[in-house]
């Protein structure tokens, strides 16, 4: 049953090398019971790795995950307490939906008819009688939900789980995703697209290259994210100076260009203009959520 | 345990493969039958009816499909890495041990089932066939019983061993090709020329356990062969538990 007191999520110096390949490095992070949070990464950052250590499939080179305080393994009745969404291929090709759920339910212990109600809450009911090689990749995507859903549990963890998702898809699993944790669950969804989850997520957890890059709220992410304008000036120093002594954060993004946030043009151009400084080009730019997760997760390499 | 092993036999009975393959095993059966009776007491062929061998040989056609059990419990493990159903399997029951022993033992009902519609299949084409031929066989006789009742046990333990086997070999079409070349290719050719080898695999003791005549080959006693044959599944099981332990499922 949802309750107040779903468990908390807790990775702990967690890291899986893969002979010579890091491929989750010393990562920890907490994800607060009752809260959404995104588990951000491009692909290959180690997103799935470190979600199948957490829920005991893949064994921890070091570290430790746990839920509620417990090891998944270690749960006495993992399926009542967490459900998973891990990759929409976990299914025999002929084998009919209903029957895969009912299997899922005779080795839970769960009553059969848990089936039917859980292809009722993914919208499945009326395919469930068949096979699933003919189902695409969003209805699998929602069988698999379906069998996460099986036992109730309080704490969902999702991964990737928008992938095959039609628009509608991805705007039914938002919403069924806030009124899950609005009924106090916790939910862990893994994404390499901020904006897809953007507005479901209370927290996001970033990582890149196997490290935590930000573990934040996303209204402080927000906060960082803010817009601003972007001035080229061959007096780009000067014009930096003379915005901070007026009040407005600016920094340096070349030898020629400056960004100042939190402002607008009309407003850099009388500081501009007071300072005598030329111009060039100023354009008005919205420093996005986007483009802030892709300067976070950018690939050192690339970089320089 | 009990619902692990109710939930590995219902995922046996919703896909058609497992079905498709127990029909194939007992295909294997009028097929061993007619070429054991076309062939008894000529030359270079199997014993004469008039013996207890002979009868004991086309009796033995029961366990014909023993290698094609192995395949079902091939089946049921290696289809799970296939078929990426493992993760959901082993999210329900992170003990995997307990789900290896489960898997062993619905492959074990499986294996006979298969052995149980065998025999009595065995029996329905077999007596009315030699009695054609007049000869007549005692259905409670120790000729009946002996051998169908080693054919139950080399039917029901292949199964498992399957099941161990997928564990060591992931892959699913490796684990058949090399169960099917070993059962049907090496194990013949090393019992026909190195029966002192041959009669410790376990194809030879299956076999001694099944009472096939095999030509002027000395094999295990039936009690000592079913003994082997035991030992075998049990190893192969427990290589199945242990070796599932510690492996990453991605």
């Amino acid at each position: 049953m949802p309750s107040q007191t779903a468990p908390s999520i807790s990775v702990d110096g967690l890291t899986k090398r893969f002979g010579d390949v890091v491929a989750v490095d010393d990562l920890s992070f907490t994800v607060e019971q009752g809260h959404v949070t995104g588990f951000l990464g491009r692909n290959g950052a180690g997103k799935t790795t470190t979600l199948r250590m957490l829920l005991g499939l893949v064994q921890p080179s070091e570290g430790s995950a746990t839920i509620g305080g417990v090891p998944y393994v270690q749960l006495p009745h993992p399926t009542l307490t967490v459900g998973a969404v891990l990759d929409s291929t976990g299914f025999h090709p002929g084998r009919r939906a209903r029957d895969h759920l009912r299997v899922l339910c005779a080795a839970a212990g769960l009553p059969a008819e848990r089936a039917d109600t859980v292809l009722e809450e993914v919208g499945l009911s009326q395919v469930g009688g068949r096979r699933v090689k003919g189902f695409s990749l969003g209805m699998r995507q929602r069988l698999g939900l379906a069998a996460a859903l099986l036992g109730r549990p309080e704490v969902l963890v999702l991964d990737e789980p928008a992938n095959g998702l039609d628009p509608e898809g991805v705007r039914w699993l938002r919403l069924f995703l806030r009124s899950y944790a609005d009924q106090g669950n916790t939910v862990l969804v893994s994404s390499h697209l901020l904006a897809e989850v953007a507005q479901t997520v209370d927290d996001v957890v970033i990582i890149a290259d196997g490290r935590l890059i930000i573990q934040s709220s996303l209204a402080d992410l927000a906060d960082q994210a803010q817009p601003g304008v972007s001035v080229r000036s061959p007096e780009a120093t000067v014009l930096r100076d003379a915005l901070v002594a007026a009040g407005t954060g600016a920094e340096l993004r070349s030898p020629d260009t400056v960004v100042a946030l939190e402002t607008t043009s009309e407003a850099v151009g009388l500081i501009a203009a007071g300072a005598g400084v030329t111009v060039f080009e100023m354009t008005a730019r919205h420093f996005d959520l986007e483009e802030l997760f892709l300067a976070l997760t950018a690939d050192p390499k690339e970089a320089r | 345990m009990n619902q692990l092993v109710r939930a590995e036999l219902l995922k046996m009975r919703t896909t058609r493969v497992f079905a498709a393959t127990a029909l194939a095993a007992l295909a294997f059966i009028p097929l061993t039958i007619a070429v054991a009776v076309l062939t008894a007491g000529k030359p270079g062929g199997t014993p004469a009816f008039e013996t207890h061998e002979g009868v004991r040989h086309v009796l033995s056609a029961s366990s014909a499909g023993t290698v094609v059990v192995l395949l079902i419990g091939i089946l049921l493990m290696a289809g799970e890495h296939r078929h990426g159903t493992a993760t959901a399997t082993f999210l329900v029951t992170p003990d995997r041990k307990r789900v290896v022993g489960a898997k062993l033992i619905a492959a074990t009902i499986a294996g006979a089932a298969v052995a149980v519609v065998s025999s009595v299949l065995t029996l329905a084409i077999v007596i009315p066939w030699l009695a054609a031929k007049d000869v007549h066989v005692d259905l409670l006789g120790s000729d009946v019983v002996l051998v169908l009742l080693g054919g139950f046990v080399a039917t029901c333990l292949y199964a498992p061993i399957g099941v161990g086997l997928a564990t060591m070999i992931r892959n699913q079409t490796t684990a058949q090709g090399v169960a099917l070349v070993w059962t049907l290719v090496v194990e013949g050719l090393v019992v026909s020329l190195v029966p002192t080898l041959g009669r410790w695999l376990p194809g030879g003791a299956a076999t001694a356990l099944t009472y096939a005549a095999v030509n002027d080959v000395k094999l295990l006693p039936a009690w000592a062969a079913g003994l082997l044959f035991a030992a075998y599944a049990f190893a192969f099981g427990a290589a199945g538990i242990a070796l599932i332990q510690r492996r990453d499922i991605t």
